[in-house]
């Protein structure tokens, strides 16, 4: 204990001096020489867009090289947090989710960017990188959850495919019905599947609910998500929680395999859809995407705009790059939040942070991807809301939710007291703190 | 003065052998010590701070502790743990020590079962979570069909139902780990002398009497150091709940290394989650000094 002390602060002490070291070279500012920036990614053999965003804005600015360190995929932001502390971080890290962007932001581990996103007005998820006026990170893809459903599967079960007016209700009564009209048919698949993830439920219920607001407090806006959802299993119409979960059950097979007619999920699901009945993982059937269910009519039919939610990823700069470096890695924020760099991600199958009409023709050019107009619109239209709001008790609340959505999902749990429980336990440990 | 320059050979010969054991014990010293102690030693400074991990640790006294004495989530996760520990401890004794006296005789093929009970320990516990999760499956897995079939019509729902959950994954805990405190008591069989059972069977001691007046008191090195591997082992489970259940549903299944993990790794507290693993530790070391105690006044 003794000893702790002192050790503790000289190591402190060394990291003050690090950081203090750093940033305050007076370098000629010569835009047109060579630079290097290095840039975090993951998996990089499977994802490629760390790739395509590096080679698209080295061609367009031939001086400057992106450079990309690869980290693991499920253990990115432990791994980052880590090597921004020890002062190994790249120049230029992706902010995998909102969650952890408080961490970052109010560690000082994100440079304000506010003078890029200036010129970037139009891409509409940059407000959840701001924190007192200040912009410290650019979006370059936006996922949104949509409804996945199987042509196929809803003309076999002979029921009426969405049009875009569905509301939730409308949803159970479709999933029940193709249940139903499938076993009629001869087939074994159910006529919903629901992810073990919390966001199947909570996602929707928070961006979709009038008035619903995490760090309230206050969570009943989510009983008649979980009523719906308790109401969709006892019915036999979705896989249960405990067997999704105890079998393991992966969306990718569930859907891609036609286990399951209809599937929430968010728009990555396209690309890895592709790549999937491409290399035999997913079976070859009609498939289309539709709006997600909305919370009532005020929101439905293809002239209104559907809510839904998913989180921005984006790209934010390491404080502690060189003066040179954080120039070139403003412009390479610059770039992965336009429509060139959203053209190349939608190239790929991905959903960018701005999506245009040269954005949506690229990305429904694709090989294999649906062509009808309800997809088409489901794509391109929606009010998407963020998953987590960017405040220190975010990450404490979602854990506990988390927690109250196996507790309901399993049965373990009635509906109120487990929602009275969150609500008692983000009041006494969360939000006091 | 030649009575002073006796000692000096002596004293370079201490000297050398010193330096010669600290060099065969740095190479795995060292490692300890930049890998485990260090970050040991912190840690008793860390539970005294606020720290999320950038930035310097803000000194707050005694405050993570005054916290967790209101955090509901602490005391389930302590209950959760004395829950699996209870169970535990002598559900994996008596399954060690009834394997270990079923495989410690001359029969065929001894070897084969012995390696069978060990089995399980030696197998990824990631793969073991996701066998013995699918062997629970509520509604299609064979354990409940298996109930189902000898009459049970409302079979328990296991990793799926917060009332079952953690029998289970004490009875997953008990299969893995018996087969190695099986080899230990195994070993502990082979030290006591063959005359004691001889002498006692020439008294007429029936099966029972041997067991209990001979094999035990036999063992009871055995048994104790078993006892304080698996009281340790148990306190600090970790990897079985986190691949099998992840705490769930609900909390039903949390416990403190857990909410250690979660707290620190995953909400960035590290000063509170520091805090909450110095309690841990505390129970440990109280728990093993317990039993040193009381295993010295038995031995006197």
């Amino acid at each position: 204990m003794k000893r702790a002390i002192p050790a503790v602060v000289g190591a402190a002490t060394a990291l003050a001096l690090v950081l203090a070291g750093c940033g305050g070279e007076d370098e000629p500012a010569d835009p047109n020489a060579p630079v290097t920036i290095t840039l975090a990614g993951w998996s990089l053999s499977t994802t490629p867009e760390f790739k395509t965003l590096a080679d698209g804005f080295h061609a367009a600015h031939p001086n400057v090289t992106v450079e990309l360190k690869e980290y693991d995929a499920t253990n990115y932001d432990t791994q980052m947090t880590a090597d921004l502390a020890a002062g190994t971080a790249p120049d230029v890290y992706v902010l995998k989710n909102l969650k952890n962007f408080y961490t970052y932001q109010s560690g000082g581990q994100l440079l304000d960017v506010s003078d890029t996103a200036g010129g970037l007005a139009s891409v509409p998820s940059l407000g959840a990188y701001q924190v007192d006026g200040k912009t410290y990170a650019v979006p370059y893809r936006q996922d949104s959850w949509v409804l996945y459903y199987n042509k196929e599967l809803f003309a076999k079960a002979k029921v009426a495919p969405p049009d875009g007016s569905w509301t939730w209700d409308d949803y159970a009564a479709a999933a029940k019905a193709l249940t139903t009209g499938i076993k009629a048919a001869g087939g074994k698949a159910t006529g919903a599947y629901q992810h073990v993830f919390q966001s199947t439920v909570q996602g929707f219920a928070l961006a979709q609910t009038p008035g619903a607001d995490l760090l309230s407090g206050d969570f009943s806006y989510l009983k008649p998500y979980y009523q719906r959802s308790l109401d969709l299993q006892a019915a036999g119409a979705q896989p249960t929680f405990g067997t999704a979960n105890t079998n393991k059950l992966t969306y990718q097979a569930q859907f891609g395999k036609q286990q399951s007619a209809m599937l929430l999920m968010g728009s990555w699901y396209i690309a890895t859809l592709l790549k999937q009945r491409v290399s035999g993982d997913a079976d070859t059937f009609d498939w289309g995407i539709a709006p997600a269910p909305q919370f009532d009519k005020s929101t439905t039919g293809t002239s209104a705009t559907p809510v839904t939610f998913g989180d921005p990823t984006g790209l934010g700069i390491n404080p502690k790059a060189g003066k040179a470096e954080q120039a070139a890695a403003k412009a390479f924020l610059g770039y992965v939040a336009g429509e060139e760099a959203g053209k190349a991600l939608a190239g790929i199958g991905i959903t960018p942070a701005l999506v245009t009409d040269a954005v949506s023709q690229t990305l429904f050019g694709l090989d294999g991807v649906p062509q009808d107009d309800l997809s088409k619109f489901a794509y391109a239209k929606h009010d998407t809301k963020v998953e987590n709001p960017v405040s220190k008790h975010t990450a404490g609340l979602q854990n506990l939710l988390n927690e109250t959505h196996s507790a309901i999902l399993s049965g373990s749990t009635g509906l109120d007291p487990a929602i009275d429980e969150a609500q008692n336990r983000a009041k006494n440990e969360v939000l006091n703190q | 003065m030649a009575t002073l320059s006796r000692p000096r050979p002596r004293r370079s010969l201490v000297w050398r052998n010193t330096v010669a054991g600290w060099s065969f014990i740095l190479p795995n010293f060292a490692g300890f010590a930049a890998l485990t102690l260090v970050p040991v030693v912190a840690l008793f400074y860390l539970a005294f701070t606020n720290w999320n991990v950038f930035g310097v640790a803000e000194w707050t006294g005694t405050a993570n502790f005054r916290r967790m004495w209101n955090d509901a989530s602490f005391w389930t996760a302590l209950k959760n743990t004395v829950y699996y520990t209870v169970f535990h401890i002598p559900l994996t004794m008596a399954a060690a020590l009834g394997l270990a006296l079923l495989l410690n005789r001359k029969l065929r093929g001894v070897a084969f079962f012995r390696t069978v009970a060990f089995f399980p320990y030696i197998t990824s516990i990631v793969a073991i979570a996701v066998v013995w999760n699918q062997l629970f499956s509520p509604e299609y897995g064979p354990v409940n069909a298996f109930l189902r079939w000898v009459g049970i019509d409302n079979p328990p729902g296991w990793t799926t139902s917060a009332d079952w959950s953690m029998p289970a994954v004490i009875l997953v805990g008990t299969w893995r780990y018996m087969g190695y405190y099986m080899l230990l008591f195994l070993a502990g069989l082979q030290t006591i002398p063959a005359q004691l059972y001889e002498a006692a069977q020439i008294d007429g001691a029936t099966p029972w009497q041997r067991f209990v007046n001979v094999t035990l008191p036999g063992l009871r090195h055995t048994t104790f150091f078993v006892t304080v591997m698996l009281t340790i082992e148990s306190f600090k489970v970790f990897d079985l709940i986190l691949v099998m259940t992840q705490g769930g549903p609900g909390q039903s299944t949390l416990v403190l290394s857990q909410y250690v993990y979660q707290k620190g790794f995953v909400e960035n507290q590290f000063g509170y989650a520091s805090a909450v693993s110095i309690v841990l530790f505390a129970i440990c070391f109280g728990v093993t000094l317990v039993q040193f105690l009381v295993n010295r006044r038995v031995e006197r």
